[in-house]
């Protein structure tokens, strides 16, 4: 045994001797525990006061996500960019000048760059938060916080990331003449709605991948199916008819229909929206009760 | 004087094999149920994965101020207890209440962010704590000080070496003036100097009223330090007292454990 750390001992020995336990100064003890731990139980529910109460470190979250990104890369914001554009791209020739797919009277590039710049949020959004846990498993190791700010922090950043992308779809229009109208007012709208269904999957992915590492390996399968299987580099006119109902269960479709419909000032496709919004919400609530289901032994399963 | 924490007969179960070390993947997870489900058709083991009871029937109350050292043998299930505490992991049965902010440095990671400088770990520790950022600031100078971290404050903490880390995370958890410090073993890695300081400085939070609760294999800061300790063994909390007689307890049943097993 060390000395010095002997002597010390000695020390505090001393002034715990002098110091009656009576005496040590109380604080204000809340009559309600701050803090009550049992067992998981069936229904956890989501712990919207707690969520709130963690806000800050939300925004640290975000903080830190987009500082690293932005200090480690050369290209920076320009690869937020890059992503959609070189889709558009190799879209614009072989859909747009070569197959001559219709686009619902808008310039092609223009039309697949609005339903590419939110798929490119909508993929890396759910990709991101699904690998959100198990990347930042050294902290769910050591610390609490409400475990559903990991996700949601890399869903933020996303949002982010759509903001920059969507100046070049600000300039594109510019560039074709597109005029302005009222229905602009509905794209934040359309955000909101398009982020909780990002928020939805990628929590879900996010708490499964935690147990199962092949939900990190499926996810971007399934994705690249999803992509097909949403209105983005074709139009949903190309749907039959009787097939609409069916293909609108995909709550991208009512998303992306409504997006160019505010952009372009298109006829509103209220019906796909609001029941993307349905299939949204309840995905919400599924994914919600999933999440702190498994949440109770993440620490156990990372 | 009421007490910051209760437990009640808390216990916590692990399932063996499966699921001890890292997420099975899908199909191991399948192969896993149908072996259960064979054996449950053999009548095997009754259907049931084995199990250990990490921590098992464990109670006591702990009031403000107090300095609580815990003892026991590796594996014995101290570190399941301040992981429950500190929410890490859940309860199988049983419950725990907490009354006020907790602290924990549970190993020498503390939740740090790699990437992230020592400067904004801080402040991202402090609002996990649930602490505002002008509280934090009041905080810094003196955090910063006693880590001793001066020139590597906008240095990413991927950067720090073992001692600069588990300095600046005992640091933050002691100085943000939790009402619960939650201590795990940390001090085994530091030098003499620092183990010294921050003996020094839990003794001092305890006096300002936080309850500390501290793991150690070093009986005799225990005894120096502690008001109270619990000896854990299998689970159970086997003695509880004063670290004295805790102590002798728990190095009766240590000499006890390694006769037994240099007899086997």
């Amino acid at each position: 045994m060390n000395t010095s750390v002997e002597k010390a001992n000695a020390v505090t020995a001393k002034l715990q001797r002098s110091t009656a336990f009576a005496s040590r100064k109380a604080r204000l003890i809340p009559d309600e525990p701050t803090t009550k731990i049992r067992p998981p139980g069936f229904w956890e529910g989501i712990d919207l006061a707690e969520f709130w109460a963690y806000r800050e470190v939300l925004y640290f979250l975000v903080w830190r996500d987009l500082k690293v990104r932005y200090k480690q890369t050369i290209l920076g914001a320009g690869w937020v960019i890059l992503q959609p554009v070189l889709m558009t791209a190799v879209f614009a020739v072989f859909l747009g000048r070569l197959i001559r797919v219709p686009s619902d009277g808008v310039p092609y590039p223009l039309f697949a760059y609005s339903g590419l710049l939110l798929w490119t949020f909508f993929s890396n959004g759910i990709l991101s938060s699904c690998y959100s846990l198990v990347t930042n498993a050294h902290m769910i190791t050591r610390i609490y916080f409400s475990r559903m700010l990991i996700p949601t922090a890399t869903v933020g950043v996303r949002v982010f990331d759509l903001v920059i992308a969507a100046a070049l779809l600000v300039a594109l229009m510019v560039y074709y003449h597109v005029p302005l109208s009222l229905s602009l007012m509905l794209l934040p709208l359309l955000v909101i709605q398009i982020a909780t269904l990002v928020l939805a999957v990628g929590i879900m992915a996010a708490a499964l991948n935690v147990r199962y590492r092949d939900v990190g390996t499926l996810a971007p399968i399934l994705l690249q199916v999803w992509m097909f299987a949403s209105p983005l580099v074709y139009s949903s006119s190309i749907v039959p008819a009787h097939l609409h109902l069916l293909y609108s269960v995909n709550p991208l479709v009512g998303i992306i229909d409504g997006f160019r419909a505010a952009l372009f000032n298109l006829p509103f496709p209220w019906t796909g929206v609001a029941l993307s919004a349905l299939v949204t919400f309840s995905l919400l609530i599924f994914s919600i009760h999933l999440f702190r289901k498994l949440e109770s032994s993440f620490a156990d399963d990372i | 004087m009421k007490p910051v924490i209760k437990v009640k007969s808390l216990g916590k179960k692990f399932i063996l094999g499966e699921r001890e070390t890292v997420a099975p993947t899908l199909r191991e997870a399948l192969k896993n149920s149908l072996k259960r489900k064979a054996h449950s058709i053999i009548g095997q083991n009754g259907g049931q994965p084995p199990t250990v009871w990490a921590l098992k029937d464990v109670s006591f109350e702990i009031h403000p101020g107090e300095f609580v050292g815990i003892v026991g043998l590796n594996g014995a299930g101290k570190s399941t207890l301040l992981r429950i505490l500190a929410r890490i992991t859940r309860p199988t049965t049983g419950w725990a209440d907490l009354y006020g902010s907790t602290g924990t440095l549970l190993g020498v990671g503390t939740g740090f962010h790699p990437d992230l400088t020592g400067r904004e770990n801080i402040y991202l520790n402090g609002a996990i704590l649930g602490m505002n950022q002008a509280e934090i600031a009041r905080k810094f100078d003196e955090i910063v000080a006693f880590a001793q971290i001066e020139n590597f404050l906008d240095t990413p903490a991927k950067r720090y070496s073992s001692g600069m880390y588990l300095r600046l995370g005992f640091a933050i958890a002691a100085h943000l003036e939790p009402d619960i410090l939650l201590l795990d073993e940390v001090l085994t890695m530091a030098d003499a100097a620092f183990q010294v300081r921050c003996h020094r400085k839990m003794k001092h939070a305890s006096l300002e009223g936080t309850a500390v609760l501290f793991v150690s294999h070093n009986l005799n800061s225990v005894r120096t330090l502690c008001d109270r300790a619990f000896h854990i063994q299998a689970g159970q909390l086997q003695h509880e007292g004063p670290p004295e007689s805790v102590i002798a307890d728990y190095l009766k049943f240590a000499a006890g454990d390694s006769i037994d097993s240099r007899n086997l």
